[in-house]
């Protein structure tokens, strides 16, 4: 045997494992982004007072109209046209109702940002009062379609049953989004995205207006309840999961898990082998 | 085997064989001076001051360990502790393996295993020759023997595997879907036409069987409210007022195919991404998926409830050998 | 005290009274009282003796040893909480989102197991990563093996033996992650059940004999899971690893050329005390490492998933890592199916679940015949190859990982489709055409690469500084420069193992001189 070991081939195993420790001891829980009351939420009123239960449905007031006709020339007529009446590249908005736009402009997916690609998720560009004022613009333009949602949702989450939750999720919602919510690849550059940064009431505008290739779930298909089952499931379990196993891995099942395990597991003990025995 | 150390130890000598109190019957002795035997580390008291030091960490994770229990435990810590533990104590006796004893190399002969040939011969030969006395000219005897012994295994399988479950007789090819047979959800709620928007779906089953695997069934309305689609040519009153129903057994390998895509008009299965297209009869357009998704006729009764026409008209799930 | 040097010693003889004055040596007399009932003294010694070789490649078997021990130890400490039943029970643990739900015993006793007895969790995900790091160990070992050719004559049956353990690992291990009865896992038993249908002939019987009826079954598919994966097939692998283990003692371990190493002899290190101090210590050290990502990495957390109903289903259900290989196999097969004279053959299934892991596992199991065959090599081979030394072999060998880690790749579409923003129809059609490209580039490379590296002179060995001076002229010379002190120390030769060793320390000289002070000699 040779003795040119130096010493640092004695502690590669201990540097491999403090390095993946101090990496694995953060915590797996996903964090989602804290649900502050959006500013110019007082400003909604109640579309329907006959609307009783856990979702109610508000339309924001109608001097919204003008400072949102503004915004909507300047921001969104180029592709959707200056009625909303829509163009060769974008759709007619006209009858789609107040929580179509306010989801797609809320999450920031509209203004586009690639015209190639499913809209994406991104931090929106316009504050909640200027959200509402384009809601309120193309509102006013036609009246709702019978099948979309007539005013914005307001859902008081905690009215919602977890369990009732898990069991419409897991039927509904996990074949597309997964069991963890984490999203995945849909058809023909399609996807599912996650459902880590949803707000509650982004997630009834979803259900109840079905954006790109998600089904559209009507009242008689889930009740408002049951809506409300949903979105207590998902602002809950799927977005602050019971990770008490340790590090979530991204919440997508075994592919990570088998990287993690051949390279840290098989991998670090690889290591210590190759400072445990010979080189020859 | 034989034991070479004993005539070829490094000091010589021969050895005594026969009990002695104490001195070990007189064996060949190595120097402990001896470069063989001297540790591998090129600092001893270095290593072992280090190795001691990788023991008291892992002698105090143990602990702390053993503390956390006690305490009630909490699963991330518990992982640290016992693991850090583990670890540094088998390091330490890695290490005291590798650099505080002896370094060696020492060696050992390998000594043929094989037989020499005229034992291999006697081998073969005791095998056969006593092999044909049993057989000699009682053959029919040894037919009858192997007979029963093949017999026995054969029907040693019965139980083994008849025993285990029922025949599959018809359970592959039919379903509980009849004539006439409300859909219902999983709350055995009647869906009335009313219930989907263009664009909704939902997992359905007949009336009295919410729940079960072979039944379920997927309800969507690619719409328009007010027209019937017709997926393929016999099959004009299958869809009414913009509905559509398909079994939803993949018929690749079962999985539930849960994912409609609504702008697409595409059932798309997660299991191994088989892509059918709903307005066409849920024809596979991609993927491995051979056969497209059985279709259940529907439709609307007089109060607007939605009923099936009749069973599917093909075995639902994947295939099978008596899938005719 | 003194010792005994002399080899010629006259010590009294045993039978009987002791004479003697000295107490009699405990451990001589315990040996004494094992050797007198067993007759080990003799073959007891050489087994310390034996000698193991110390290259770090021959440790990766113990990788897998180590974790197998693992498993079974977890593994029992699991078994007292099971409940292997599929009987439907309400949930009213302390996970709140199943709470009133339709469970079976099954997945309730392992949520109950994770959450409510101390260090169940750890343990339970120590279990599930010991079964993940078992089946890689097994893997990375077997192409130790394959590279350096050590399946070679007289190693073909334990060749034989080691690809069984691996299938028997694959198996026990899809079994395992599906006794909690969660919804990932059952969609893994779902597929199982069509498979089973698509053989032929007999498929359907033995799929509703194994299940009960058609899927899901009448129920009884989790008890008996849970008997196989605890009973029968732990028991069958730990007798092949007894048998694995033995034939290595028999027949003793390879090692690679060297100083001092012939086809005829085993240098390294005597399995007493070295090197059962060395892997005693690797054991620890597994399981260290296990029990750390037991705690801290949480892997299966079947409480997210819910119960398993055969209608509902989740989006990136891939199998645990070992089967991902049939996932990708099932995902880029063509539709093909046939259908003729009233009866089909979904070859779609058949082919990449049946066929071809049987096809592949015969491959396995033919190469050492199959390699004497096509390299007239019969030889009986005590030293290994340096991989660049056979480079057709290597090659093969190269060729044949890609081709696996294509499939593994191709199992996870969905999963990469999303996160590299891509197609997931071309995600799929790359990999169908992969599969087949990828083995080809990569045994082409390997192959020139060990034709290169074994025509490249002294290569593996320390390279001498060269110091290039130029002349005046424009000439320039390389020197090479006398090597250092330090640089390659000569060898020791390799010796037997001792018989005694010398331990006590001579007398001092000084002893006894007041006024001497001894300085220790040094070790």
């Amino acid at each position: 045997m040779q003795r040119t070991h130096r010493w640092r081939y004695l502690l590669p195993g201990l540097v491999v494992v403090g390095v993946a420790v101090a990496g694995l001891l953060t915590s797996g829980a996903a964090v989602s982004q804290a649900a502050t009351p959006p500013a110019g939420a007082k400003a909604l009123h109640s579309a329907s007072s006959a609307m009783t239960g856990p979702i109610t449905y508000d339309l924001p007031p109608s001097s919204y109209v003008a400072p949102g006709q503004t915004l909507f020339e300047q921001n969104c007529a180029s592709c959707h046209g200056v009625d909303a009446s829509g163009t060769d590249r974008a759709p007619n908005l006209q009858g789609l109702g107040p929580a179509t736009v306010d989801f797609w402009v809320s999450t920031g997916r509209m203004p586009l940002a690639d015209a190639n690609a499913q809209p994406a998720r991104k931090p929106p560009r316009f504050n909640r009062t200027e959200t509402l004022q384009i809601v309120a613009f193309v509102n006013s333009l036609a009246p709702t379609a019978p099948d979309y949602p007539s005013g914005i949702p307001n859902v008081d989450v905690s009215a919602g049953d977890i369990v009732e939750g898990n069991s419409l999720f897991v039927l509904n919602c996990a074949g597309c989004h997964t069991i963890t919510g984490a999203g995945d690849a849909l058809s023909n550059g399609f996807f599912a995205p996650s459902l880590h940064k949803a707000k509650a009431r982004q997630v009834v505008e979803a259900i109840r207006t079905g954006p790109t290739q998600m089904p559209h779930f009507g009242p008689h298909n889930l009740t408002d309840k049951q809506v409300a089952d949903i979105v207590a499931y998902v602002t809950g379990p799927i977005q602050h999961p019971s990770n008490q196993g340790g590090l979530g891995l991204g919440g997508i099942g075994p592919v990570a898990e088998g990287f993690i395990g051949l390279l840290f597991g098989v991998g670090g003990l690889m290591l210590v082998a190759f400072w445990l025995g010979d080189r020859k | 085997m034989t034991d070479d150390n004993l005539t070829s130890g490094a000091s010589g000598g021969a050895a005594e064989s026969g009990h002695a109190d104490g001195d070990r019957g007189g064996l060949p002795l190595t120097s402990f001076d001896d470069p063989h035997l001297q540790p591998f580390a090129k600092n001893p008291r270095r290593a072992e001051a280090l190795i001691g030091l990788v023991l008291l960490v892992g002698l105090a994770g143990f602990c702390a360990y053993g503390g956390l229990y006690w305490v009630g435990g909490q699963p991330q810590w518990e992982g640290v502790f016992f693991g850090v533990g583990l670890f540094a104590f088998g390091f330490g006796m890695s290490a005291w393996g590798k650099y505080l004893l002896p370094q060696g190399p020492f060696e050992e002969e390998r000594h043929p295993f094989a037989s020499t040939e005229p034992e291999v011969q006697a081998m073969a030969a005791a095998i056969e020759e006593r092999g044909r006395i049993v057989f000699r000219r009682r053959g029919l005897l040894g037919t009858i023997l192997g007979a029963g012994a093949g017999v026995m295994g054969i029907v040693l399988a019965f139980p083994l595997l008849r025993s285990l479950g029922p025949q599959p007789k018809k359970s592959l090819d039919t379903t509980n879907w009849t004539k006439g047979i409300q859909l219902v959800d999983l709350d055995e709620r009647p869906i009335h036409q009313a219930d989907l928007e263009v664009g909704g779906s939902l997992t359905v089953f007949p009336k009295g069987f919410a729940g079960t695997s072979v039944n379920q069934t997927m309800l969507i309305r690619p719409g328009p409210t007010d027209q019937d689609i017709v997926t393929k040519p016999g099959r004009e009153t299958w869809g009414p007022r913009g509905y559509l129903a398909y079994s939803k057994l993949c018929t690749h390998a079962g999985c539930p195919v849960g994912l409609y895509e609504q702008t697409l008009q595409k059932l798309l299965c997660p299991c191994h991404q088989s892509l059918f297209s709903v307005l066409t009869g849920a024809n596979p357009v991609f993927g491995p998926a051979p056969r497209p998704l059985p279709q259940l006729p529907l439709m609307i009764d007089g109060q607007g409830f939605l009923r099936a026409q009749g069973p599917y008209s093909e075995p639902v799930g994947p295939g099978f050998w008596e899938r005719s | 005290m003194t010792t005994s040097t002399s080899p010629t010693s006259a010590g009294a003889s045993r039978t009987g009274a002791r004479g003697g004055a000295k107490k009699p040596d405990p451990v001589v007399a315990g040996v004494r009282w094992i050797d007198e009932r067993l007759g080990v003294a003799k073959g007891g010694r050489v087994l310390l003796d034996k000698i193991f070789p110390d290259h770090w490649s021959f440790l990766l078997g113990e990788i897998a040893l180590y974790s197998f021990v693992v498993l079974i130890a977890t593994g029992v400490f699991l078994s007292l909480y099971f409940v292997p039943s599929a009987n439907e029970l309400i949930y009213h643990g302390v996970y709140a989102p199943l709470r009133g739900a339709r469970v079976s015993a099954a997945f309730a006793s392992t949520v109950d197991l994770s959450f409510k007895v101390r260090s169940g969790l750890v343990i339970r995900q120590m279990h599930h990563w010991a079964a993940d790091v078992f089946v890689g160990a097994i893997a990375v070992h077997m192409c130790r093996i394959f590279f350096t050719g050590a399946f070679r004559k007289p190693r073909e049956l334990n060749w034989m033996i080691g690809v069984t353990l691996l299938t028997l690992a694959l198996a026990n291990g899809f079994l395992g992650y599906s006794l909690p009865d969660d919804l990932v896992s059952g969609t893994g038993l779902r597929i199982m059940f069509s498979i089973v249908l698509s053989v032929p002939v007999v498929g359907t019987y033995l799929a509703t004999f194994l299940f009960g009826g058609n899927f899901p079954g009448d129920g009884s598919i989790i008890p008996r899971l849970f008997i196989i994966h605890v009973l029968v097939l732990p028991a069958v692998i730990g007798g092949l690893i007894a048998a694995h283990l033995g034939l290595l003692v028999r027949q003793k371990h390879t090692q690679f050329p060297g100083h001092g190493r012939t086809e005829k002899n085993v240098v390294g290190s005597p399995m007493y005390p070295t090197f059962i101090f060395k892997t005693t210590g690797f054991l620890f050290v597994t399981a260290g490492v296990l029990w750390a990502l037991g705690g801290l990495a949480q892997i299966n957390p079947i409480w997210q998933f819910g119960q398993y109903e055969p209608y509902k289903i989740s989006y990136a259900v891939q199998p645990d890592w070992y089967m991902g290989w049939l996932d990708g196999a099932l995902r880029i097969m063509p539709p093909w199916s046939f259908h003729a004279f009233g009866h089909t053959i979904p070859f779609v299934v058949t082919f990449p679940a049946v066929i071809f892991p049987g096809l592949c596992f015969t491959l396995f199991y033919a190469w050492p015949s199959l390699e004497a065959k096509l390299s007239g090599d019969r030889a009986e081979h005590n030293l290994l190859d340096r991989p660049r030394d056979k480079p057709r072999r290597t090659a093969v060998g190269v060729a044949a990982l890609a081709f696996f880690f294509t499939l593994f790749a191709a199992s996870s579409t969905d999963v990469l489709a999303n996160y590299f923003e891509v197609s997931l129809n071309e995600v799929l059609w790359f990999f169908r055409f992969a599969v087949f490209v990828v083995p080809a580039v990569a045994g082409f490379f390997a192959y020139y690469l060990c034709r290169e590296m074994s025509g490249v002179p002294g290569i593996g060995r320390r390279k001498r500084a060269v110091v290039i001076t130029r002349s005046p002229e424009g000439e320039y010379e390389s020197i090479p420069t006398d090597p250092r002190p330090g640089d390659s120390p000569a060898e020791l030769d390799p010796t037997p193992v001792p018989v005694r060793i010398e331990l006590d320390e001579p007398e001092p000289v000084g002893a006894g001189i007041p006024g001497v002070r001894r300085i220790p000699r040094r070790q």
